[in-house]
């Protein structure tokens, strides 16, 4: 059989700019690339000698789509740093904060980038004449979770302005919070009723043995905070980051690969979550996921599209519950600039995010490093798509070229994130 | 105008700028009903960047010299080009790499830099003619209504050219520069996000970029007098816009 090259030359419906070459049939000697070529951005570089205090804002604009958990995860690696202790009401806002951009953050996926492969459309406008209570199910979600995070990150969804060091420069007011308390227990029929059209996907099959990494903690599904786990016996404090994880420059990215020291590659995001702590979530998401066939382990990498929407669902839960008890108490972010270095890793919508701060004593910034999901999911993106290429050996071209797309895809990979 | 076609060309960004366009915005339905995206990678499979397109819509900051050509190939498929955003305005974010020597920034970030072709961040208007400015970061609403709207009817956009300030007293705020010696740049800051930062108990961070003809200098001689260090006046003059000329003039005078 001869051999052929499929490339895709700029991949669409996925934040950012990355091509995809792979050659078929597939061999072990082969070539598959993840060619990133969205160009660098250098954000590590120019982070060196700005202030602490404009650090989250600067790192907002990594991405579009997930700010939120760029600047919790920085903030968090400051306070570290300068030895800041948030408060409870704190930690339960950014909380709230990150949860409502996860949710967000998913829906587009799920409706804008992912949709279209399964329904047959090259995108969500071309959709809209066909479908408009699909994507009217979309506004109405989307609308409720981007107002919750205006309401507690401040002013407005898209990079968020009272999210600093210390805290909150405004804190919402009780009536606020209530009020889309009320609105997220309208939509979560809309999220069941997603879950449901997810679930009903034609995935492709593309089983293999993976290592799944995620955050985990005693009392909750971690998301802002927590230990780093896995399913082959990783168990360590994000203290231990670079103990456990390595990144490395590759010649035909502008992405650096990650891999978990001594193994190799790695799968985090909403299916590592989910199948790593399974039981951190709330009983009726549970019920909802045995009832539209979700399987523990599930190690087809097309169902983190499934576990997305099963994720907006335990948001809107976590939501209702925690904004129902939430008793706002006036305080103010107080911060002592001291010099020190700080690390931290969060769950962004898409997986694990790493910041690591280095700052001087006018709180000035000397060294930096960010190592986003995508980076992490970089070695196992392109392990799958070989596993998916000699799976379809017999297969013509064309659908070959297609379920590569859907495969990277399903990951929701943020190439502008990744060449941050 | 007929549904207008629009192309939308990502350069160095969030992408924060398409996402407030198809995703975050109100009337994101209505704009999908009156346009047609043609060509958009994030958006749509179909298309392809040949056009003709009738407006192209420009996002982030050029810093590679291909996109540099690329920007100037498509300036000739479409009648009209329009920058989004800070980055693809006055360079946003990404320009503050252009304070540090490029092969310095870039060292900093990667071990081998040969496969690297980065130059300084700078905004589309550096290479081509551009018809109107959509400003903010993200973009904002108001603007982006106008600029849709002006387009089906065939006239000229009315884009916000004012300061900060303007919303604010719109808004009766107390101003927290005078009230309280907040170090806000909102008197040189575009407006259109409706005074978010000084509504919020915060300094306006300027991620608008400058207000056109904006005063910087009468601005970076108040914080000096309010006993502002000088390495921190410059930074606030270089957080967004500092390819700007009215930013430049804040920061020189303290570097």
């Amino acid at each position: 059989m001869t051999t052929k090259t499929i490339t895709v030359d700029y991949l669409a419906r996925v934040e950012g700019e990355t091509a995809i070459e792979v050659r078929v049939p597939g061999d072990p000697s082969k070539v598959v690339r993840l060619r990133i070529f969205e160009p660098p951005r250098f954000f590590e570089g120019f982070l060196v000698g700005r202030r602490y205090d404009e650090v989250g804002d600067i790192v907002a604009r990594i991405c579009g789509i997930c700010p939120v958990s760029h600047m919790l995860t920085a903030i968090r690696a400051l306070e570290k740093a300068m030895g800041v202790e948030p408060s409870e009401q704190t930690i339960l806002l950014r909380r709230i904060a990150a949860l409502s951009q996860v949710a967000a953050s998913h829906l587009v996926h799920l409706y804008m980038l992912a949709m279209p492969d399964y329904m047959g459309f090259d995108g969500a406008a071309e959709m809209l004449p066909f479908f408009p209570d699909r994507m009217q199910r979309l506004v109405r979600m989307r609308k409720v979770f981007n107002d919750l995070t205006a309401v507690v990150a401040g002013g407005r969804a898209l990079h968020p302005i009272g999210t600093v060091v210390g805290g909150f420069t405004r804190l919402p007011v009780r009536g606020e919070l209530l009020a889309i308390r009320e609105r997220l227990l309208q939509i979560r029929a809309d999220a069941r009723e997603t879950v449901k059209m997810v679930a009903d996907f034609e995935t492709p099959t593309l089983k293999g043995d993976r290592e799944y990494v995620a955050l985990q903690s005693a009392d909750s599904y971690a998301i802002n905070q927590g230990r780093l786990t896995s399913n082959k016996g990783l168990d360590a404090s994000e203290d231990d980051y670079y103990n456990c994880f390595e990144e490395q420059q590759v010649d035909y990215a502008m992405a650096k690969k990650v891999t978990v020291r001594r193994r190799g590659g790695l799968v985090v995001g909403a299916l590592a979550r989910l199948n790593l702590k399974y039981n951190a979530l709330f009983p009726s998401v549970r019920d909802l996921a045995r009832t539209v066939g979700f399987r523990l382990p599930d190690e087809n990498p097309f169902h983190n599209n499934l576990a997305q929407s099963l994720e907006v669902v335990q948001a809107i839960e976590e939501c209702v519950e925690m904004l129902g008890r939430i008793e706002l108490r006036q305080e103010e972010p107080r911060v002592t600039v001291r010099p020190g270095e700080g690390k931290a890793v969060t769950e962004a919508p898409r997986g694990l995010l790493h910041h690591w701060y280095v700052i001087n004593r006018k709180g000035v910034v000397e060294k930096a490093n960010i190592i986003t999901p995508t980076a992490h999911n970089f070695v196992n993106i392109e392990s799958d798509l070989h596993r998916l290429v000699l799976s379809m050996a017999d297969q013509p071209l064309d659908a070959i070229r297609k379920a590569c797309e859907m495969l990277v895809r399903a990951y929701d990979p943020c190439f502008s994130c990744s060449v941050h | 105008m007929e549904r207008p076609r629009i192309g939308i060309f990502k350069y160095s960004c969030c992408a924060g700028c398409q996402f407030q366009l198809i995703y975050f915005q109100e009337h994101l339905l209505e704009t999908f009903g009156a346009v047609d995206i043609v060509y958009g990678r994030m958006e749509t499979s179909a298309g392809s960047e040949e056009g003709p397109f009738d407006v192209v819509l420009i996002e982030g900051a050029i810093t590679e010299s291909k996109q540099a050509d690329q920007l100037k190939a498509v300036r000739g498929r479409s009648k009209y080009l329009v920058p989004i955003g800070s980055c693809a305005v006055n360079g946003g974010i990404p320009a503050i790499k252009n304070l540090t020597p490029e092969l310095e920034v870039e060292q900093r970030v990667y071990s081998r830099i040969e496969p690297i072709h980065s130059v300084r961040a700078h905004p589309a208007d550096e290479y081509v003619r551009v018809d109107a400015y959509l400003r903010g970061c993200p973009v904002g609403e108001t603007d982006l209504i106008e600029l849709v709207t002006a387009l089906l009817l065939g006239t000229r956009p009315r884009m916000i050219d004012y300061c900060v300030c303007v919303e604010c007293k719109r808004r009766g705020n107390t101003c927290i520069l005078v009230a309280e010696g907040a170090p806000c740049m909102g008197p040189v800051t575009n407006a259109g996000c409706g005074a978010l930062c000084p509504s919020n108990h915060r300094s306006c961070y300027a991620c608008w970029g400058p207000m056109p003809g904006a005063n910087a200098p009468a601005l970076a001689r108040k914080f000096e007098a309010m006993g502002m260090p000088p390495d921190e006046i410059v930074r606030r003059f270089t957080e967004f816009g500092c390819p700007t000329l009215e930013f430049r003039k804040g920061a020189e005078l303290y570097e």
